[in-house]
């Protein structure tokens, strides 16, 4: 796991000041979209092996959320935004 | 009514106190349990720009009373015990752009100062206090150990830690145990 994180806010934070949502790729489904789109909406996740977009809480700095791409590989990490920024909030 | 009255007395009232660990050095560590004055968290509204210029309006004026730490986030702080009246009075300065929560009764402060003190909460947070990159005014949200606290520099060589109040003392205990190879005073104001 990555153990550095660059937060554009806060600057440099170990992992330990994070909590992990996990994909950012997913988009909420309408409300009458059915059971099997809500169903992998809430449970289905890919497992990727690479590089990866999620959502990360700055739960011990700035708490806001982030989306960290990263290789879930190597470890490295390729960016860190404000989930704002992006209008990636799911 | 209350079945027994509730009596106000200060988180750190009866932590440890005295001098601690290596007999005198140029180094010394002192710390301090600050006045349990008011402490507001404001948080600014979807949209609502820079509020830089608007915060310190609802602060006491001293300096190091605004302390931000995040987008839109601040906790105003100061000496003085202010009545929920007095922070409600306030809200209209902020002219509807950022709320006021009072945490008064929620965070306590503690000061810690000395030649070493940069190296003792080293071996809490990852956060770079160098003087170059946290300069004196400059504020940051962390863990020390694993206990959030807010750090802000008040001196070159003096910072406060604001933490909640159930940890104020373990906090207190493990920065006693962190400047012990300096030498430590810790000052309860008892
Ligand atoms: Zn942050």
């Amino acid at each position: 796991m990555a153990s550095l994180i660059a937060c554009p806010h806060c600057g440099p934070r170990p992992k330990e000041e994070f909590t992990v949502r996990g994909d950012a790729g997913i988009t909420r489904p309408a409300p009458d979209a059915g059971e099997d789109a809500w169903y992998a909406y809430v449970y289905l996740r890919d497992n990727p092996r690479g590089r990866h977009k999620e959502h990360w809480h700055h739960t011990s700095g700035c708490r806001r959320w982030l989306v960290v791409e990263r290789d879930t590989m190597t470890h490295a990490i390729y960016t860190v935004t404000d989930a704002s920024a992006e209008g990636e909030t799911a | 009514m209350a079945d027994f009255a509730l009596l106000h007395r200060p988180a750190l009232a009866d932590a440890k106190s005295g001098s601690f660990g290596a007999p005198s050095t140029g180094a010394r560590i002192t710390l301090t349990a600050l006045p349990e004055g008011h402490v507001m968290h404001v948080l600014a509204s979807r949209g609502s720009g820079d509020l830089t210029a608007l915060i310190p309006r609802i602060g006491d004026g001293a300096s190091h009373a605004v302390r931000p730490y995040g987008p839109g986030q601040w906790f105003v702080i100061g000496d003085a015990p202010l009545a929920a009246a007095e922070i409600f009075a306030k809200t209209p300065l902020l002219e509807g752009k950022a709320s006021i929560s009072d945490q008064g009764h929620g965070r306590v402060r503690i000061g810690i100062s000395g030649a070493s003190v940069e190296a003792v909460l080293a071996k809490g947070t990852a956060v770079d206090l160098a003087l170059s990159n946290f300069p004196v005014g400059h504020s940051a949200m962390t863990l020390i150990g694993h206990i959030s606290a807010l750090i802000s520099r008040t001196g070159p060589e003096s910072f406060e830690l604001l933490v909640l109040r159930g940890f104020a003392e373990s906090l207190w205990d493990e920065l006693i145990q962190m400047s012990l190879e300096f030498g430590v005073d810790a000052r309860t104001g008892k």
